[in-house]
């Protein structure tokens, strides 16, 4: 799938959906080409069936109960529920397997919106905060705890994981992990104000040497 | 008689008065139809310019063209504009406009409140567009997220406009759909029972009942959120027991039944258009009625799929995922019962069916972009990108736009009684086509490389440039063809050569009329035995303007229609509608008044306002009726009918259930947004609850239980021809006492700028208490009806209607009165 | 009306169950209640599944009502809508709220 990407248009980006740096986001990138192949073959179907209506043809005594039977009840019902129960268990499947669950390798640390900031806190290191920039360590699970102090806010590194919602007064949480070392973008992706634009952070992932220099506060 | 005399006694009759002064004063639905489409089409214009302006700026990287606060100003307004002042108020005036003709009839059931419904709406609407002109237009998107709604992070008053502005517009849309279900249901052609019913009447009742019970929610979330700004009071701040993810539950109850309420009426237009372009019948079409009302009820269970990224567990997630899916399949079988109408026949390639062509494509790529949203983890990623933007602009232009175009080339004969010369509507298709799939298809790719919606710029290193640019060329392509049809439409209208009638051979009664029809619609009412009258008989038009159906005799100075029995068909009793009048315009300028002194925090004039709206309302309704027994009256072809006052489920009382329904929709609303706070919202139990008192709950269900039973005693002495006085002042007595319960209640809640609590608790005892106060006036009005002698054993209308609302004060008195005093009962 | 009623009344009761069980949802997640079980059993799982058996057996038992000569429609027509909308309601019934069987309740930090 990789090929056909790049032959499209390209798939790299560093906000990229389709060109994923971690586990949650790669599930999610193969279940978009997965959909975009049904959707695709399914609309070729129909507009195939829609052309073949304009062909000539002899009407002779339109009937009803055949036409119920192929249109409405084939195509109609027995098709598309077929295909979309398929759909919903698939999908189901993968949100399960997103969800952050207790590990023993799990990295908590936590986002704090607000206009337009973030601030970023860590279990394994209390008290340090850091404005902008997040830093992880690469190949470990990380749960962020994300909330808001004064509007709706998201928190989004589209290359890691999908995105969620920083509101004030709740605490959401997101698992994202990066396979690599690298820096990665992210964003506020719910509009907050006429700084949305430039309302953006950084995620550093480190390797497991510099991630235990930043936990002790060597790195400075 | 001949049936050109009928015709001028008729015209007489109905028509409006001549001239601009005719556009205040009529209350003619055809009229009024024209109005709404021309009001809503001007509304596309300015949100299709200000489409442009977005295009514009982001046609390139690093456009300096507006800065983020016009922008804001621009996406806000755009979304606003092509939602509320565009694709409700076209459904609403074409189905104003088409739905008496299509059923056999000469006007709505409610022609005065047709009008009251479109002043809301141009008078509202107006009030956005200043906002716009002057620059202060709303800016925090077109659903409004507080808190930056909020007090705090909006304090300028362009939020106001949008929250006042659009409840204004939205009493428009209650009005219609209260007008167009009772009409839908009541007001058709003798005979057609509802197996009869043209398809898209199904389709437009489906979705007056929706918008009933869509439209609420938004209300209330619209109602708090102004109370929030304006007072204090906190229902969407975390730090005080509120929290903004009720006004998301709020707003997307209404929004994504709104999608729905947006495609339907659109997916009538197709059902209708299809099965004449293709010279057959509809395939299905009880399974098309089925696939409708699945479609409907469905859709009130998706309004989560907006708020996948808010943190609900997954579980609630997965809920509203499988829903999603499902809507799917009422959809499908639509999409393919279409189709397969289409081989069934055999289809021509008109303009209209190349618009219905347009549909097909764009709105198969958009629903299938919809069923991949609608699975969780995709939506996660694509959420608020323009990915989004792109499926959304699929699903409405291709659902919504193309049938709309198509629909407006298929009527607009029947519009103006002309014929299309000029091949530019073929040539406007295509510049359409291409120009929307140019604008839009690649704003998928852009999104998933994670562009987001209402950024107002971007980075050239993004690589996003080329996509951009492409989108902006070809949604200038789009814009040119659109202004192709506006002109194709305005030389149809007033250059164009005389046109026959009926150009497509079409079954529907709407084709029997005159082309233009004329106000009175038909000189004589059908009686219908098929499902396309017209097939079945093509000389009836001739037959009814000779005066052959029903009503055929035209009396001195009485706009006459009948209604039917709901399932059978069978004619019921005999309408006498009011006549032109300026009534509707005055009392939309007073409630706009009412809005304007909240607008604009003139406190001291919202009581007068509002006592003007109630003058207003009290003179409305004292002036239908009549002081003596009418009796029965032949109808024609043998129909002998009671007038509408003489029965005991008049239209009045028609229209009352529905708004009821509406109204039960917005109290359930808030019920649920108590409830809501209670369990969810940080911050909660709150410092202190109301004191609970056995008596005053006691005393005030009490009241209004008798209230209620005091009615029916009313109505069974006026039944043995005695004055029911006595019930109906022990029942204003009994409404008196409800109301200073609810007014001790308020004086003891504590202080609702402290606590959300606090805060919903005050709204829901105002609530009771505006209905008590509603409940008092109108039987004070009926007590005077009464003693003016408006009522006898046989005009008990009213009496009946009245009882309605004192039984809905009882249910809401008890719910909210238990929901004030439970909490403190059991802390 | 009845006839309206009839037929919007399954897919009416689907709308009911259906935001009753996400209510129900929304409340114990709230206030915790997965962390209550009898016996490796969720107390919490259990309450959902009886919502939603009990959510099935209503629109069974519409199914069935809409056969009875009490309640049976006046016309072929309606009478066939009437019976369509019902088995709407009823697959709806089963299709949205099949994750109560399968999904964990709210999540390791519910």
């Amino acid at each position: 799938m990789g090929v056909t990407c790049s032959l499209l248009i390209g798939c790299s980006g560093a906000l990229s959906v389709v060109d994923p740096a971690g586990p949650a986001a790669r599930t999610i990138s193969t279940l978009w080409w997965v959909m975009l192949a049904g959707a695709a073959a399914i609309l070729g179907m129909v507009l195939v069936l829609l052309g073949a209506a304009f062909r000539a043809k002899e009407i002779g005594d339109a009937d009803e109960t055949a036409g119920i039977k192929v249109w409405i009840v084939g195509l109609g019902l027995v098709f598309s529920m077929s295909v979309l129960a398929a759909l919903t268990v698939y999908g189901l499947h993968v949100g399960h397997r997103l969800m952050p669950r207790a590990g023993a390798d799990v990295v908590a640390v936590s986002a704090e919106a607000r206009q337009w900031n973030w601030r970023f806190a860590y279990d394994n290191r209390p008290g340090h905060t850091t404005d902008g920039v997040l830093h992880i360590p690469a190949g470990r699970p990380v749960d962020v705890a994300i909330t808001s102090l004064d509007v709706v806010h998201s928190f989004w590194v589209p290359r890691l994981a999908g995105k969620l919602d920083a509101i004030p007064g709740h605490v959401n949480t997101l698992r994202i992990e990066a396979d690599m070392p690298g820096s990665y973008q992210g964003l506020s992706a719910e509009y907050n104000g006429p700084g949305y634009r430039m309302h953006v952070f950084t995620v550093k992932a480190h390797d497991a040497e510099a991630w235990d220099a930043f936990v002790s506060g060597a790195e400075q | 008689m001949t049936a050109l005399r009928r015709h001028r006694k008729l015209t007489a009759i109905w028509a409006s008065e001549p001239g601009w002064k005719g556009w205040t004063s009529s209350v003619n639905h055809s009229d009024l139809g024209r109005m709404f489409l021309v009001t809503a089409f001007f509304f596309f214009l300015v949100g299709g310019i200000l489409a442009m302006l977005i295009r514009a700026q982001l046609a390139t990287p690093h456009s300096a063209f507006v800065d983020a606060g016009a922008f804001a100003q621009f996406f806000t307004m755009h979304g606003t504009i092509m939602m509320f002042l565009f694709a409700i108020p076209t459904f609403e005036g074409l189905a104003i406009y088409l739905l008496p003709k299509m059923l056999g009839t000469r006007d709505l059931a409610f022609p005065r409140l047709t009008a009251y419904g479109y002043w809301c709406y141009a008078f509202g609407g107006s009030m956005l567009l200043i906002a716009l002109v002057l620059g202060i237009a709303p800016d925090g998107g077109w659903f409004m997220y507080p808190p930056l709604t909020g007090p705090l992070h909006s304090p300028g008053i362009n939020t106001d406009f949008w929250l006042i502005g659009i409840t204004f517009v939205e009493i428009s849309a209650i009005c219609a759909a209260v007008e167009l279900t009772v009409s839908i249901l009541k007001y058709r052609a003798p005979g057609m029972s509802l197996d009869k019913m043209p398809i898209f009447a199904w389709y437009a009742l489906v979705t007056a009942l929706m918008i009933l019970t869509g439209f609420p929610p938004l209300i209330l979330g619209s109602v708090l959120l102004e109370v929030e700004r304006a007072f204090g009071w906190p229902f969407f701040q975390a730090d005080l027991g509120g929290d903004s993810l009720l006004w998301q539950h709020l707003f997307w109850l209404f929004g994504h039944p709104e999608v729905y309420i947006i495609f339907l009426p659109a997916a009538g237009v197709i059902s209708t258009i299809i099965p004449v372009m293709a010279r057959t019948t509809l395939l299905g079409y009880g399974w098309i009625v089925a696939s409708a009302v699945a479609l409907a009820f469905l859709s009130f269970g998706l309004w989560v799929h907006h708020m996948f990224t808010t943190g609900i567990p997954l579980m609630g997630l997965a809920f509203f995922s499988a829903a999603s899916t499902l809507v799917a399949v009422p959809t499908g079988v639509q999409v393919f019962a279409w189709i397969g109408t289409l081989w069934k026949g055999r289809p021509e390639l008109h303009l209209p069916m190349l618009h219905i062509l347009g549909f097909f494509f764009t709105f198969v790529i958009g629903g299938l972009t919809g069923v991949m949203v609608a699975v969780v983890p995709f939506d996660w990623q694509t959420h608020d990108t323009a990915f989004i933007t792109a499926h959304l602009h699929y699903v409405l232009f291709g659902g919504f736009v193309f049938p709309i175009l198509a629909g407006i080339y298929y009527w607009l004969p029947l519009f103006t009684g002309r014929k299309r010369f000029f091949r530019l509507g073929e040539m406007a298709f295509g510049l359409i086509f291409v120009g929307f799939h140019g604008t839009f298809l690649a704003m998928h790719w852009v999104g998933l490389m994670g562009q987001r919606r209402r950024i107002e710029t971007y980075d050239a290193e993004t690589g996003w440039g080329v996509i951009n640019l492409i989108s902006s060329i070809s949604s200038f392509v789009m814009a040119i063809g659109l202004a192709m049809v506006l002109v194709d439409v305005l030389i149809h209208a007033f250059v164009a050569v005389r046109g026959g009638r009926n150009p497509w051979k079409a079954g529907t009664l709407e084709w029997a009329s005159m082309s233009p029809p004329p106000a009175y619609n038909f000189a004589s009412l059908p009686h219908v035995v098929s499902r396309d009258p017209f097939h079945a008989d093509p000389g009836l038009p001739n037959r009814l303007a000779k005066g052959e159906g029903y009503l055929g005799g035209p009396k001195a100075n009485r706009r006459e229609t009948l209604t039917v029995d709901i399932a059978t068909g069978r004619p019921d009793f005999m309408v006498i509608y009011p006549g032109n009048t300026r009534l509707p315009i005055v009392m939309a300028a007073v409630t706009g008044l009412f809005f304007l002194s909240i607008l604009l925090k003139l406190f001291w004039l919202t009581p007068l306002a509002l006592a003007g709206v109630a003058a207003l309302a009290l003179v409305w309704v004292w002036r239908l009726g009549a002081q003596v027994d009418a009796g029965p009256q032949d109808a024609g072809r043998g129909a002998i009918l009671p007038l509408a006052g003489e029965t005991t489920k008049s239209p009045g009382w028609w229209g009352s259930v529905f708004l009821l329904a509406a109204n039960g929709t917005f109290f359930g609303s808030l019920l649920f947004g108590y409830a809501f706070l209670w369990t969810v919202a940080p911050g909660w139990p709150p410092a202190e609850w109301l004191t609970p008192s056995l008596a005053e709950l006691g005393i005030g269900i009490a009241a209004a239980l008798s209230a209620a039973l005091a009615m029916r005693f009313a109505i069974r002495s006026n039944c043995r021809s005695a004055r029911p006085m006595t019930a109906l002042v022990a029942a204003f007595g009994a409404t008196v006492i409800a109301i200073l319960t609810f007014a001790m209640l308020l004086s003891r809640v504590p202080p609702p700028d402290g606590h959300a609590y606090a805060a919903t608790l005050c709204v829901l005892c105002a609530y009771a208490l505006a209905h008590a106060l509603l409940v008092s006036l109108m039987l004070s009005f009926v007590i005077a009806r009464v003693l003016r002698g408006y009522t006898s054993a046989a005009r008990a209308a009213e009496l009946h209607i009245v009882s309605l609302w004192t039984d809905y004060l009882a249910v809401i008195t008890i719910l909210s009165l238990l929901a004030a005093h439970l909490p403190g009962m059991l802390a | 009306m009845r006839d309206i009623l009839r037929l919007l009344l399954p897919p009416l009761v689907w709308l009911a169950s259906f935001s009753a069980i996400y209510g129900l949802h929304g409340v114990g997640c709230a206030l915790r209640w997965p962390e209550i079980s009898h016996q490796e059993v969720s107390l919490f799982r259990f309450a959902l599944l009886s919502a939603w058996f009990a959510a099935i057996l209503m629109q069974v038992a519409l199914l069935f009502a809409l056969h009875r000569d009490r309640f049976k429609a006046g016309s072929a027509f309606m009478q066939w809508t009437s019976l369509a909308t019902g088995w709407v309601g009823l697959v709806a019934v089963l299709w949205t709220l099949y994750p109560v069987a399968v999904i964990t309740a709210c999540g390791a930090y519910g």
